[in-house]
């Protein structure tokens, strides 16, 4: 077969052996061979597979400390340099999933294929939609073995330099690059025979795998509104009457940014909605339905709100792919945050 | 975030979600007398803004209907 | 309810003296069926043309497709309740069918004048866009029908839809009387009570919402359209065409509703396979979360009261819509009964989730790939040599969504190559198309 494969293998401070949460702020250290785990790993490997050695690295030092973990960790790797490396699994531990993930992206960037394991409820998961290779797995280390059987023989071809299959075929999560595929039976069909399967107890793979969606930290609170800058927008299609700036009525590739500076309220003879998935014409009377400005200014002049920030952001939230709705929401964050804004009010239809 | 459909909201990871009143008309209601529709509106907009003052820990709902929401 | 369904295969169409069929040729009496047509005053124009298979053809705008269905014996008429006709309860006695073709409904009105919602859908009888749907190999006897312009935009509708439906009722007399060479027994005969029992959730667009009327033109149950708690149906009541008209989208014509082979593989396999309790249809589009989920929970328990424990669900439609029907799954799953979900998905890009809202119980989906054309990288269609209906059709670029029809937009030629529509979306999974990572 040739030279046995080289493995690294990432895990955390608990399954590094060298503590539990107290320990949890440890820098990145390297073992040599395999440890905990590792073991378990080694064996599922292979005969002719080797743990070299064992990264290990505080959860919250890989999640506080990111830039310092990223910098360490990817000199081991550089030294090390193995065929493949391998992360966790990680269960449902939050912060290891989100570790492991790190650590895989740095790895490849390094030029070193790695593949981990965690739950697809884990926060780490939603880097597999990012192009990183992870075998999803149960919520507990009961699922240990299981997990190794599906992550070993992925990470023995990764580090052969195999290329991986789609991943309704090798198990790991859907890194969402949905492609058309003629499958040679109609739809309905295969309807019946996935019904009859599942009605059966008999295994049955959906065509499109379940994603979870993704968690984002809540921004912290606005510690007085009376002082508070605040914006709005809305996915409600507003436009100015007569729509001069020509915006369509679904699938956006731009938003449009109002000044409502000199105004007391949205007025039906000013503006109106465009937007092909709803009915329009009760906004088209009362404007404020989907973007209250009126009630903002009330609340600003009783002193209840700081400041009514001078732009509005409008667009018709239908039919837009994610990848286009999250660069307007990164674009319009963006502006709001150089504008000192402090909380923003959005109105979806 | 304020939307009457606000369930997928807080399922595809939308952290302060408060429910609007119909897709048509979020922040009021129209079959209401106006200064009935601009009340009903007030109290879904402030209650928003609350939301805003307060930490949540995740993705949550909030009920304009609440008495703690009441301006 | 017991229904005996003859069918009688056409062959051929051609323009003659008398509307008769015999081997397979349908002859029609073009004057005299236009002279029903121009019965009704509201129509202001009617003609009848031939589109056949592998013709360099384009018909635009098409409104739907019909097969031509009558009630010999038993209540009611086919396609009860659509523009005033009887809304007696069908499924029962005899009816027979016109196979291999389709009366279409060609007209410039649009749907409704809310906005948003457009007259999409155009048909190539010949080439790689016709190749993609289930007409190209019918007969299609094409009603060129417009209404008297003072009329409003529902009355319109009603007219026109009328028109096509006078059309199959005369074509429908020309075999009343025969014997069918086909006969099929459709019932829900009792079965070995160790087969599974199923039931097909079918989730139909409403046009209240975008419309704003309760009474808007669109698929109709008894000819009704607007937002309607879960519904059930004999599988009999949707051959005798309980459940018809177009949605919007080429794949929601009447000809797919009354041709599902999703129910129709359902239904013939029932008592070898499964035991087919039926259909639930439930409307789709309420406009807040309160509805939406009561009618998820609604028609779960009407499933699981007959007594399911399986389900196959299908819906016609996009973008909020998703809710109530991935709700009903779940609202399904919670109660024990297995569901399996045909669809198709939406833009992947940047591996963005392809659902709207995806549920962990929604694990058993069989996907029609992309429904957007634009995302399917479907090409434009080539140029035609001949149009039935109007000469142009207007497109509106600028955008990836692909086209709407709108005052804002180009009108390109139809004959012309021309873009397609822009959804696809194979609802009943008539094709081999899907998608994979």
């Amino acid at each position: 077969m040739g030279s046995p494969l080289r493995v690294v293998h990432y895990v955390n401070q608990f399954f590094g052996g060298v503590g539990g949460e107290d320990q949890a702020h440890v820098g990145v250290s390297a073992r040599a061979g395999a440890i905990g785990p590792g073991r378990l790993l080694e064996k599922a490997l292979g005969e002719d597979a080797r743990v070299e050695a064992t990264l290990v690295c505080g959860d919250n030092f890989a999640s506080e400390r990111e830039a310092d973990a990223a910098f360490a960790l990817g000199a081991e790797l550089d030294r090390l340099k193995p065929d493949v490396l391998v992360a966790g699994p990680a269960f449902g531990s939050g912060r290891y999933g989100l570790a492991c993930a790190l650590v895989c992206q740095i790895a490849q960037a390094h030029g070193i294929p790695a593949i981990t394991a965690m739950h697809p409820e884990n926060p780490g998961a939603s880097s597999a939609r990012r192009g990183a290779y992870i075998v999803p797995t149960g919520a507990s280390t009961t699922s240990m073995q299981a997990a190794l059987d599906v992550l070993a023989p992925l990470a023995r071809r990764l580090g052969r330099g195999d290329a991986l299959g789609s991943a309704e075929v090798e198990g790991y999560m859907p890194r969402g690059a949905r492609r058309v595929h003629d499958r040679g039976r109609p739809g309905y069909e295969r309807a019946l025979a996935m019904l009859l399967d599942k009605l059966h107890g008999r295994p049955y793979r959906s065509e499109v795998p379940y994603a979870p969606p993704e968690r984002v930290s809540p921004a912290p609170p606005i510690a007085d509104l009376s002082r508070a800058r605040i914006a709005m927008v809305t996915t409600g299609g507003l436009v100015r009457k007569g729509n001069p700036d020509r915006q369509v009525s679904a699938n956006a590739v731009r938003y449009h940014r109002h000044t409502v500076a000199e105004l007391e309220s949205l007025s039906p003879a000013e503006w109106e909605a465009y937007h092909a998935g709803y009915f329009n014409h009760i906004v088209n009377s009362n404007p404020n339905y989907i973007l209250p400005l009126s009630f903002l200014r009330d609340l600003e002049r009783q002193g209840k709100v700081g400041r009514v920030h001078e732009h509005i952001y409008a667009l018709p939230g239908v039919s837009t792919p994610v990848a286009v709705s999250a660069a307007h929401g990164r674009s319009i964050a963006e502006d709001l945050r150089a504008s000192g804004v402090d909380g923003a009010l959005l109105v979806a239809t | 975030m304020i939307s009457a459909i606000y369930n997928f909201a807080l399922t595809t990871g939308a952290n302060r979600v408060i429910r609007g009143a119909r897709i048509e008309h979020v922040c009021g209601d129209p079959t209401l007398s106006p200064e009935k529709d601009y009340a009903f509106g007030m109290r879904i907009v402030t209650s928003a803004l609350r939301t805003l003052t307060v930490a949540v820990p995740g993705p949550t709902l909030f009920d304009p209907m609440e008495a703690a929401h009441a301006s | 309810m017991r229904l005996e369904m003859g069918t009688f295969p056409v062959t051929d169409i051609v323009f003659g003296r008398t509307t008769r069929y015999e081997a397979g040729r349908l002859t029609v009496d073009r004057d005299a069926v236009v002279a029903a047509v121009r019965q009704d005053p509201r129509i202001a124009s009617a003609e009848l043309e031939l589109a056949k298979p592998g013709e360099s053809v384009r018909i635009w705008p098409v409104r739907d497709v019909i097969e031509p269905r009558i009630k010999i014996e038993g209540p009611g008429v086919c396609y009860p309740g659509m523009c005033g006709r009887e809304i007696a309860t069908v499924g029962d006695g005899r009816t027979h069918r016109l196979a291999g073709m389709g009366v279409v409904e060609v007209s410039s009105v649009n749907w409704h004048d809310a906005g948003g919602d457009f007259v999409e859908t155009y048909l190539d009888m010949s080439g790689p866009y016709g190749e993609m749907y289930p007409y190209r190999k019918l007969l299609n006897l094409c009603l060129v029908v417009e209404p008297d312009s003072t009329l409003n935009e529902e009355v319109k509708n009603y007219a026109v839809h009328k028109a096509a439906l006078t059309v199959v009722d005369q074509l429908g007399e020309a075999v009343r009387r025969l014997t069918p060479p086909e006969r099929e027994i459709f019932e829900l005969a009792p079965v070995d009570p160790k087969l599974p029992k199923v039931v097909y959730i079918w989730c139909v667009h409403s046009p209240q919402a975008m419309s704003g009327s309760p009474s808007a033109f669109c698929t109709a149950t008894y000819g009704l359209t607007q937002l309607t708690p879960p519904w059930y149906l004999h599988p009999n009541e949707i051959l005798d065409g309980a459940l018809t008209g177009p949605y919007r989208t080429a794949f929601a014509m009447s000809w797919t509703v009354a041709n599902n082979p999703l129910l129709l593989d359902l239904y013939r396999r029932h008592g070898r396979d499964w035991n087919f309790l039926g259909v639930i249809s439930l409307r789709t589009e309420w406009t807040t979360q309160t509805e939406k989920q009561l009618m998820a929970n609604q028609t779960a328990k009407l499933a699981k009261q007959l007594g399911a424990q399986g389900a196959v669900v299908t819906w016609d439609a996009g973008g909020n819509e998703f809710i109530e029907v991935v709700r009903s799954i779940q609202a399904c799953e919670r109660l024990g009964i297995k569901t399996v979900f045909l669809t198709s998905e939406d833009d992947a890009t940047d591996g963005a989730p392809t659902m709207l809202e995806p549920l962990p119980e929604a694990d058993a989906i069989v996907s029609t790939s992309f429904f957007k054309n634009v995302t399917l990288g479907v090409p434009d269609a080539p140029a035609v040599t001949r149009v039935i209906g109007l000469p142009t059709k207007i497109v509106r670029r600028g955008s990836t969504i692909g086209l709407h029809g709108g005052v804002d937009g180009t009108a390109l030629a139809t004959a012309g190559p021309l873009p397609p529509p822009w959804r696809y979306d194979d609802h009943y999974g008539f094709g081999s198309l899907s998608c994979t990572e």
